[in-house]
């Protein structure tokens, strides 16, 4: 189509002497954006009160179904990311962007026909379905670009990236409880007023991305800089097709490492405020709690950057070596610091920031671990693929913790009692990760593309 | 044609702008907020507190 030309992955190669420090702010406008959806719990009670306006009455969404929308959306995220990853690849960033934007307007606006006529699947359709395939197009559509810009730094340049999906929530939750507050009447929460203004706010600010966003052209290199003579042995400067890809040992490996590292995060995150509250009864209430929430997401989103950033140093394996085993003995130690033991809610407070700030940087590593692995060539798909693992550990982690503790509650554990025995199957977590981890070796040259001698610069797609 | 047109340092100083101030709205209102957590108790009336 003519009109959408402007979208192809030939019209955004780079003219000579574009500065490659465009491409991580339009990377960023999108995670900033679509990194709303972990801010979406803000109208879990408004969306419940919709009839009742002051509380819930018969007829109202109970909260039980609300929850449903954001469970879609992100296991959206996950499928879509695997199924459009190849698609991306050839399609180029901006297509993908622009896709991603239209699918993540789209659900806001279709939300909003759902709140006006009180019809919960509408809104599962429009946030959850088409929303959540945005939020997958758009999660993994920078990745081999910011790759292919930064092959000197590719974990510093994919972290700041994933870093803006951290930092979404940030945005997201003020920006809808201010909306909601000014389109508030007597008789309307507001709510579908903000669905819409979000929507059309997210889309132009993701368009700052699709048309910021370019492409290095064919054997671009960073000035000054020479791919090492000696890379390690875990840098491939070969390359590997995501169907291929698939079925290596490796990718399941890293698969294992993802999922492990993310349902240990989400065994504080599920649990933070009140294993707080209840570790330190009589010390922090539940406004101290809120705030110990607020922390974390400040860890979890300043980690995605930083951890990243060391792995460029350290190696990608050494990181995860640092997060699985650091994290080990973290996770083990933490229930120790209650009121029953040591009684320090310093040492708490730092134990879960570094934790959380190692559950980001899990996230925000992965990419640059593909590349190392499987190569530029096709490292989006790959990483789309490997994005199941997410969606895996989102229904497995707080799985996990809500059944063991009730299992422990229910069988006469103390609630402190309880908090120990979730954190240290979390530990025991971590160990399946370190061992998975451990087990990584380059990838066996059968898997290897013929023709896939080192392209670091770029590589054009089938 | 081999023209080169270097970017703008102006222009990629406003790129940063434009995420960096909304980014910067959220990560200021997310320290506002943990700010709490080192705030003195303040003492309430006693009442049940939700424990989830």
């Amino acid at each position: 189509m003519p009109l959408l030309s402007f979208l192809d992955r030939d019209r955004t190669i780079a003219h000579p002497g574009f500065n490659r420090w465009l491409v991580p702010p339009a990377a960023l406008a999108i995670h900033l954006a679509i990194g709303q959806v972990y801010a979406f719990s803000v109208f879990k009670i408004p969306l419940s009160q919709l009839i009742g306006i002051t509380k819930s009455v018969d007829g109202d969404w109970k909260q039980s179904q609300i929850a449903w929308i954001f469970s879609l959306a992100i296991v959206m995220l996950g499928l879509s990311a695997a199924l459009f990853g190849k698609w991306l690849e050839s399609a180029g960033p901006r297509k993908a962007m622009f896709a991603s934007a239209v699918c993540f307007a789209l659900g806001f606006y279709i939300s909003h026909v759902g709140v006006v006529t009180h019809q919960l699947w509408i809104i599962f359709i429009g946030y959850g379905i088409v929303g959540g395939i945005g939020l997958g197009l758009g999660y993994i559509s920078p990745v081999s670009t910011l790759i292919k810009w930064f092959p000197d730094r590719p974990g510093l340049a994919t972290g700041l990236a994933i870093m803006g999906f951290g930092g979404g929530a940030m945005i997201g939750s003020p920006l809808a409880v201010k909306l909601m507050a000014h389109f508030k009447t007597g008789t309307d929460l507001g709510v579908a007023h903000t669905f819409l203004v979000m929507g059309t706010l997210y889309f132009l600010f993701m368009m700052f991305g699709v048309f910021t966003v370019r492409v290095p052209a064919e054997g671009w290199k960073p000035a000054n800089w020479t791919p090492s003579a000696k890379p390690s042995a875990l840098i491939t400067t070969h390359s590997v097709d995501v169907n291929t890809a698939f079925i290596t040992p490796q990718f399941w490996m890293l698969w294992v490492v993802l999922c492990m590292n993310v349902t240990a995060g989400i065994g504080i995150i599920e649990q933070a405020s009140p294993m707080i509250q209840d570790l330190f009864k009589g010390t922090i209430g539940p406004v101290a709690a809120g705030g110990f929430v607020g922390l974390l997401s400040l860890f979890n989103m300043g980690g995605r950057f930083f951890w990243s950033s060391v792995s460029d140093y350290i190696g990608r394996k050494a990181t995860y070596f640092t997060f699985f085993s650091l994290g080990c003995i973290l996770y083990f130690l933490l229930p120790y610091t209650g009121g029953d033991h040591m009684n320090s809610v310093v040492l708490f407070v730092a134990i879960c920031a570094i934790l959380l700030s190692m559950y980001g940087g899990g996230f925000a590593t992965i990419p640059a671990y593909l590349r190392d692995m499987f190569g530029v060539y096709q490292v989006s798909a790959i990483h789309g693929r490997l994005l199941t693992a997410w969606s895996t550990a989102g229904v497995l982690g707080p799985l996990l913790v809500n059944y063991t503790r009730e299992y422990q509650l229910a069988h006469g554990a103390d609630k402190a009692g309880a908090y120990q025995t979730v954190l240290h199957i979390m530990a025991g977590l971590l160990v399946v990760g370190f061992i998975s981890n451990l087990m990584v070796r380059p990838v066996a040259q059968k898997y290897w593309l013929p023709d896939s001698s080192a392209k670091i610069g770029n590589k054009t797609e089938k | 044609m081999n023209s080169e047109t270097k970017s703008s340092p102006v222009l990629i100083f406003a790129a940063w702008l434009f995420v960096g101030i909304p980014a910067g709205w959220g990560v200021y209102n997310t320290v506002h907020n943990s700010m709490k957590l080192f705030q003195p108790p303040v003492a309430q009336p006693a009442q049940a507190l939700p424990t989830k």
